[in-house]
């Protein structure tokens, strides 16, 4: 077990407890693919989708993990480009769960297209208008950031470890040396890229003039608030199970420094930006002082309350409360709770686009759906939307996939600075430079 | 340049729904789909109205109107930009058409109209009679589709079916770029809205409120602008032959 401590690796070898967790993993895949089969015979008549409530459980979830992917490139990439060692013993594993949650974010699409088979279309008829093309681009280009950044951030140790994931890259003082320079040149380069691509994905909702609170500016820079807030949010959850039950080990200051930056995030998205956004339609809309007041205090669907009280005020306070802050149970528990709180506000931001049509005369729109013959069903005024066990299952085993990336990655490469080496990773400049 | 358009004048619109119904046959849209439905402004219910009746020697304030709604066919359609595979475009002629064969079946197009127009084959499209009516391109599962203005109708010279089936001469189609067309005449005389249009779509439906039209002028079933060479000289001779003709076979 020596060599293997050493090297940094996270999980030397899977053990009864590991073995077990691939099975769950590999079942929910599976489970997944079959669900996903079926779909795709059946059509997408299996979900809980129709004409008037178009999208559901998978861009709702896209969205959720195109925001997650961001806390671990920024953590890690942040620091970098500003030539800092802070968070190192987060940089690796957050590039890893980086990846792996673009790639879910990516494989949500699948599901999701009533042809899949077509597409290749994006490469041989793509519109350039279409937001759409822009987030498959960016989408595309992220993935491999992510990729490329692991590999540059762990190639050495691989070298130094004999392993063949460093595709023939020697351990040498220079070659680390010229990595160090690479990495500040891709942190230079992923930070306006996860810039682009949440704000892209938060486009393809705000250019919409037909679909409600879709159609504000805000939505954009909200899209890379809620990024921040469950990206370092799912960070700090991954790393502190990390620590519980690998040889990962997290920097008990470092968690709780980040457990206060996940406040900050926190305080500015859930607080600041929501009360912008809904302050000037609450006044508008209202004539006198307590209703106006009353407006912008109380959402309208429960969707509201789940993000902004149980993903919101509470993790806030928990985090806000110095003898509780440091805990690393208040920690997750916070982490935790701004995942789930960002996850209903992106159920929340589906739900005003189609709740409500425009035009709602009787007897309304047709849902598609298959008539019963029995009554005029075919018919609504309205959106409603209740995701099916199919989308559920499907759902499910893409994020198995994303939980199985992150497993294999600590299983394969090194998570964090092998024993004896001097601290690594740290800038583009080099330190002439810094004593110039 | 052409540039279709349709002009629906709600005075004269009656709620048969004969538009929406041969809509369904012409273009042989699936069961529990519509392209062209007739809404009820008035009451919550089809062909119900709002107000009340008439009490104590009171006027009553009964309202109702019927506003039939397909595919606006937008200059500014988001549809169109939105789509990332060129699937729905504008053609030459101003009809907003899908190309069902680049259609990936991603909803976009849904989401961004505000009229909610488009439709989606969400399993195997089911037709009655099983083999399908009219004389148009299959759909499979798993595309969008939505009104064409009958572009395979219009191809031929042909008005849309709504067009020519409207009982009330309630609908009149042509090409808003001709000055003298009856549409171009139609939206100059009279006041028209068009749906939603603080949303800067562009429609280019017109609706007809306030005071009624002398509706569709032919009652041929070809295009305006296709009646112009012949219309004279077999106008008087021709019409009363083409008329029961007509109103028998339908389309």
């Amino acid at each position: 077990m020596g060599p293997t401590e050493s090297s940094g690796i996270a999980v030397p070898a899977f053990g009864t407890k590991g073995k077990l967790w691939l099975g769950l993993l590999g079942a929910l895949i599976v489970a997944g693919l079959a669900a996903w089969g079926y779909q795709l015979s059946t059509g997408l008549i299996a979900t809980g989708m129709r004409n008037v409530f178009s999208w559901g459980l998978y861009i709702m979830m896209f969205v959720l993990f195109v925001g997650l992917s961001a806390g671990g490139l920024i953590i890690s990439s942040a620091p970098k480009f500003f030539h800092s060692h802070r968070y190192e013993g987060f940089a690796r594993l957050g590039v890893l769960v980086s990846l792996a949650c673009i790639t879910v974010a990516g494989l949500l699409i699948l599901p999701d297209i009533g042809r899949p088979e077509r597409l290749y279309q994006f490469f041989t008829s793509p519109d350039f208008r279409s937001p759409m093309v822009w987030d498959f681009g960016i989408v595309m280009l992220y993935g491999t950031l992510n990729l490329w950044y692991l590999w540059l951030l762990t190639r050495r140790d691989l070298a130094a470890a004999g392993s063949r994931l460093a595709f023939g890259r020697k351990d040498t003082e220079a070659g680390r040396e010229r990595d160090r320079k690479l990495m500040f040149w891709t942190a230079s380069v992923a930070l306006p890229t996860a810039v682009a691509l949440h704000s892209v994905t938060g486009w393809i909702f705000a250019t919409q003039i037909g679909r409600g609170d879709w159609f504000s500016p805000l939505v954009a820079p909200v899209f890379i608030a809620k990024a921040l807030v469950s990206g370092l949010g799912l960070l700090l959850v991954v790393a502190v199970l990390a620590d519980r039950f690998t040889r990962f080990r997290v920097d008990r200051e470092e968690l709780a420094s980040l457990g206060k930056v996940l406040g900050i995030f926190l305080a500015f998205h859930v607080v600041y930006l929501l009360a912008a956004e809904r302050l000037p339609h609450a006044w508008a809309d209202h004539f006198g002082f307590w209703a106006i007041t009353e407006s912008f205090l109380i959402g309208e669907s429960a969707y509201f309350w789940l993000w902004t009280v149980l993903g919101g005020a509470l993790p806030l306070g928990m985090l806000a409360v110095p003898s509780l802050r440091k805990r690393v149970s208040v920690i997750v528990t916070a982490g935790a709770l701004a995942v789930v709180g960002t996850m209903f506000e992106g159920i929340r931001l589906v739900f005003t686009g189609y709740e409500i049509a425009n035009i709602d005369a009787a007897p309304g729109i047709s849902l598609g759906g298959t008539y019963t013959g029995l009554t005029t069903d075919i018919w609504a005024t309205t959106g409603s939307y209740t995701p099916t066990l199919i989308e559920i299952v499907v759902t499910l085993g893409i994020i198995a996939i994303g939980a199985l990336i992150v497993t294999v990655g600590m299983r394969y490469v090194p998570m964090q600075q092998p024993d004896g080496q001097h601290a690594y990773a740290t800038d583009g400049g080099n330190q002439e430079h810094e004593r110039n | 340049m052409t540039n279709y358009g349709l002009v629906i004048d709600q005075e004269r619109c009656i709620g048969c729904q004969a538009c929406a119904v041969s809509c369904k046959q012409e273009n042989n849209v699936p069961m529990g789909q519509f392209w062209n439905r007739v809404l009820t402004e008035g009451g919550d219910k089809l062909d119900t109205p709002s107000g009340g009746y008439p009490e104590d020697g009171d006027d009553g304030t009964l309202d109702m109107h019927y506003q039939p709604t397909a595919c606006q066919h937008c200059e500014n359609a988001p549809c169109v930009k939105v789509c990332p595979v060129n699937a729905t475009y504008t053609r030459d002629d101003g009809i907003v058409e899908i190309d069902y064969d680049k259609c990936i079946g991603c909803r976009y197009c849904m989401a961004a109209c505000p009229y909610n127009a488009r439709v989606f084959n969400w399993d195997e499209p089911e037709h009655v009679p099983e083999e399908g009516t009219g004389d148009v391109e299959a759909r499979p599962q798993g595309v969008v589709e939505k009104c064409t203005f009958c572009s395979h109708r219009v191809e031929e010279g042909l008005d849309p079916a709504c067009v020519v089936n409207c009982p009330a001469d309630a609908r009149i189609f042509g090409d808003l770029d001709e000055e003298t067309s009856t549409v171009s005449k139609y939206v100059d005389t009279y006041e028209t809205d068009r749906l939603l249009e603080d949303r800067g779509t562009d429609p280019k439906t017109y609706y007809i409120r306030g005071e009624m039209s002398p509706g569709r002028p032919q009652t041929s079933d070809k295009l305006e602008s296709e009646l112009d060479d012949e219309d004279n000289d077999e106008d008087d001779d021709a019409m009363p032959y083409v008329l029961p003709a007509e109103s028998g076979g339908g389309d």
